[in-house]
């Protein structure tokens, strides 16, 4: 765990050299500014955050004062938590007390490579110290009781058998409670985690809620407590750290194919073939820009992988800066299975359903996933809802296709378009048609084929957006009328019914078109031609 | 001397020419097409070929015809159909649609389709499909003439399609004829449809007048009208022939490096 208290001021002195002195963030907080973020001399000058902007420019005349940006603060902190990767593939930003300042490295079976845990601590304390950040850090068999350790005492490495002696002498507030738990245990007396683990749990928990108990037994490791890593996890890479930062898109290329060589190889003589491939650069200025691509169907063939990051490359165009360089390329792969060894065969029957696959994960690295497509049906009578477009790596299994026998168009057009047609008796065969402001005489047609709306969604109401979850007032204020939201109406069957006719004019096009509505209010519509 | 004769002397001839001018012959000549008995050709792979129709509404039946060669030269180890089109012009001209490629007689499991956003990059799917094995055909649906889709472009496309065997379709819009490599261009207007048994007031089974423009099949015919069965294409005779068409001025030539036109 590493606790960055005052990481926002910092981060922006980085960034801005004329910042000086004493820095505050402030925040708009119901009306009222108030700070939010501190460096270390305003806090040792004696401001806190959550008091009045006006109270601490009347504490401290010199105080720097700039309004926080938190969207880019939380952008700036994730990346910054990437950069961690290089210490241990698992890291998590910790949000439960803020967005930014905890960060969670798992080290398990990592430590040993910058010779154990303590010099391990030393040198990412000290790295980040170089950099100008104020820091803490701890390394704790459980991640609640890291965080404590890291925020109220002194950077350390806390052994399995020493926990609990630590933990029982640190303040409540270690826990990570809310406000009105803590002060609410400091108003009982109880100002140790170590009185409190004494207590009898069913007063308790029936007093402050089941969250205390919860992170009492996180801290002391009863309860398994989980980290969310910002990055895929990946059991195999092949990484290369250069002397000098290299920048151009090219090298990087290249290196990625050594890599890529390296790690298939690696994953032959294990038997084994990846899906997905992660490429991390690691920039200098402590961020990392990750390129993931997709294959259909296992692979280690590293020529294979080479070309689908290359392909991906071409679709970054602007996105591509390495800053002032990149210093350390990772080439992670994950959804990990069993591939073995094919014996190239002599009287193998050569299908080509592998060269397809590669084709289409090249087309998909390259134009996008939702660029290349397949056609799949779905169990549905409604002719835009009988067929979905799925991008072509997705393998499941769908509907079986209808029969041939139905008069379908062979071009659809995703959204009807709307047009004016004539009828010699009233519901006739259509004998006139206007369509994109064309007249079109139709000589021959056929139907109609009526189409039913859904009848089970009768009386329902589409919702394009769904409500938002009314806030509870505050004491003191007024509670908020729900914003209005104009309903749609509800589903009618029969309006939705629909007529279809195949029309051809007398140049021989055939158009497929429809009649939406039963009586009253009918419209006409093209939604299809036929070949 | 009869016609094949002919074009057997003055291929030959051709070659002696491109003998002494030191430059290869064409990759991409192209083998005589086999005649069914239906009196259509059916060609085989390795050809590219420009569908032009008159209109965009037309849309239907050119993809109609292009999926009808295309259908025979799927095979087991060729199980592939790369559709391309740019994904701007999805709602104008439509997509094709599954269940009626079923009732028109096409695997829509073959059938892939490729949306790029510019035509760089559908040049650059297509040449990748083009090189792939499994691919039976490429069907690229171009509804805007693209400066970039010139001459040189074509050319690539004919050579990397007759290196590997694989066909490609460029369906076109317009009446414009640009300067082009491809060995076939065709013009083609749908037309009324086949009488629908038990029912005149029906439209029936597609009908197509094609009009070779450029490169030649079978004797110099230059022109078919031709019907739509599930077992694929048939030769309509003479009696349903229509008045012919008013011919349109042919393809400007490609202004190459050393002055000297390629086209016809």
């Amino acid at each position: 765990m590493l606790f960055l208290p005052s990481w926002a001021t910092d981060c922006l002195k980085r960034r801005d050299h004329e910042l000086k002195g004493p820095l505050a963030l402030y925040e708009r907080i119901k009306g009222g500014l108030r700070l939010a973020a501190l460096d270390a001399e305003a806090a040792r000058m004696g401001l806190r955050v959550g008091q009045n902007l006006a109270d601490a420019r009347a504490m401290l005349p010199g105080l720097t004062v700039r309004e926080i940006d938190r969207p880019l603060l939380e952008a700036i902190f994730a990346d910054f938590a990437d950069w961690h990767s290089n210490a241990s593939p698992l890291v998590a930003v910790m949000q439960d007390v803020t967005a930014f300042g905890d960060l969670v490295l798992d080290i398990t079976g990592v430590a040993h490579l910058f010779g154990g845990e303590r010099p391990m601590l030393r040198l990412l304390l000290s790295r980040l110290r170089d950099l100008g950040y104020t820091v803490a850090g701890a390394i704790a068999p459980t991640i609640g009781a890291a965080w404590a350790v890291s925020h109220f005492a002194r950077s350390q490495v806390v052994e399995a058998d020493a926990l609990e002696a630590i933990l029982d002498a640190l303040p409540v507030n270690a826990l990570r409670l809310s406000d009105s738990q803590s002060s609410g245990l400091i108003h009982m007396g109880l100002r140790s985690i170590g009185q409190i683990r004494g207590r009898d749990r069913k007063a308790l928990q029936a007093r402050f809620g089941v969250s205390l108990l919860e992170r009492l037994d996180q801290a002391y490791g009863l309860l398994e407590e989980r980290m969310t890593p910002r990055l895929p996890l990946a059991e195999r890479y092949a990484e290369r750290r250069f002397a000098d930062p290299i920048g151009l898109m090219d090298d990087v290329l290249m290196c990625a194919q050594d890599l890529a060589v390296q790690l298939g190889l690696r994953l032959e003589t294990e038997g084994l073939g990846g899906q997905t491939f992660h490429l991390f650069l690691y920039r200098v200025d402590h961020k990392v820009m990750a390129l993931s691509v997709n294959s259909a169907r296992l692979t280690r063939d590293p020529h294979h992988i080479a070309k689908l990051f290359s392909n991906r490359s071409e679709r970054l165009e602007g996105e591509y800066d390495p800053g002032f360089g990149i210093d350390m390329i990772r080439l992670a792969v994950s959804s990990i299975g069993v591939l073995d060894a094919a014996q190239m065969g002599a009287f193998n029957t050569e299908d080509g359903i592998e060269d397809l696959d590669q084709l289409q994960d090249r087309m998909s690295s390259r134009l996008g996933t939702l660029a290349v497509l397949r056609t799949q049906f779905v169990a549905s009578h409604i002719p835009e809802r009988a067929v979905r477009l799925v991008p072509a790596l997705v393998h499941e299994p769908a509907a079986p296709p209808p029969v041939a026998e139905l008069t379908r168009p062979l071009r659809l057009l995703p959204v009807p378009e709307p047009i004016a047609i004539n009828a010699e008796v009233p519901d006739g065969l259509p004998a006139s048609m206007i369509w994109r402001r064309v007249a079109y005489r139709l000589l021959k047609a056929s139907g109609p084929e009526r189409l039913g709306a859904e009848w089970w969604r009768t009386g329902q109401r589409l919702q394009l957006v769904p409500p938002p979850v009314p806030k509870k007032p505050e004491p003191g204020e007024k509670p908020e009328p729900p914003p209005h939201i104009p309903d749609l109406a509800l589903f009618d069957p029969e309006a939705m019914t629909r007529d279809y006719y195949m029309a051809e004019d007398g140049e021989g096009r055939r158009f497929w078109i429809y009649r939406q509505g039963l009586e009253g209010e009918t419209r006409w519509y093209l939604h299809g031609f036929f070949a | 001397m009869s016609a094949p004769d002919r074009q057997q002397r003055i291929a030959a001839l051709r070659d002696t020419i491109a003998d002494i001018e030191k430059k290869p012959a064409l990759a991409e000549a192209f083998a005589q097409p086999v005649v069914e008995s239906s009196g259509f050709p059916v060609l085989a792979g390795g050809l590219s070929q420009e569908i032009f129709t008159d209109e965009r509404r037309h849309a239907g039946a050119v993809l109609g015809f292009a999926l009808g060669q295309a259908r025979s030269l799927v095979t087991q180890r060729r199980p592939a159909v790369i559709y391309l089109q740019l994904s701007k012009d999805g709602q104008e001209m439509g997509l094709p649609y599954g269940p009626g490629l079923v009732s028109f007689g096409f695997n829509p499991d073959a059938l892939v389709l490729v949306r790029p956003a510019n035509m760089a990059e559908l040049l650059w799917a297509a040449e990748e499909a083009l090189a792939c094995k499994a691919v039976a055909a490429v069907v690229a649906d171009i509804a805007e003439h693209h400066k970039i889709l010139d001459f040189t472009a074509s050319r690539r496309l004919n050579l990397r399609a007759s290196s590997t065997g694989c066909s490609i379709y460029l369906l076109r819009y317009g009446t414009r004829r640009e300067a082009s490599a491809a060995q076939l261009r065709w013009r083609l207007t749908p037309t009324r449809s086949a009488r629908k048994r038990f029912d005149p007031l029906a439209p029936g089974a597609p009908r197509w007048r094609a009009q070779l423009e450029k490169g030649t099949l079978l004797k110099q015919q230059t022109e078919w009208l031709l019907g739509w069965t599930q077992n694929g294409f048939t030769t309509l005779d003479a009696a349903h022939r229509l008045a012919p068409q008013a011919p349109l001025s042919g393809a400007v030539p490609a202004q190459l490096g050393h002055r000297l036109p390629q086209t016809a």
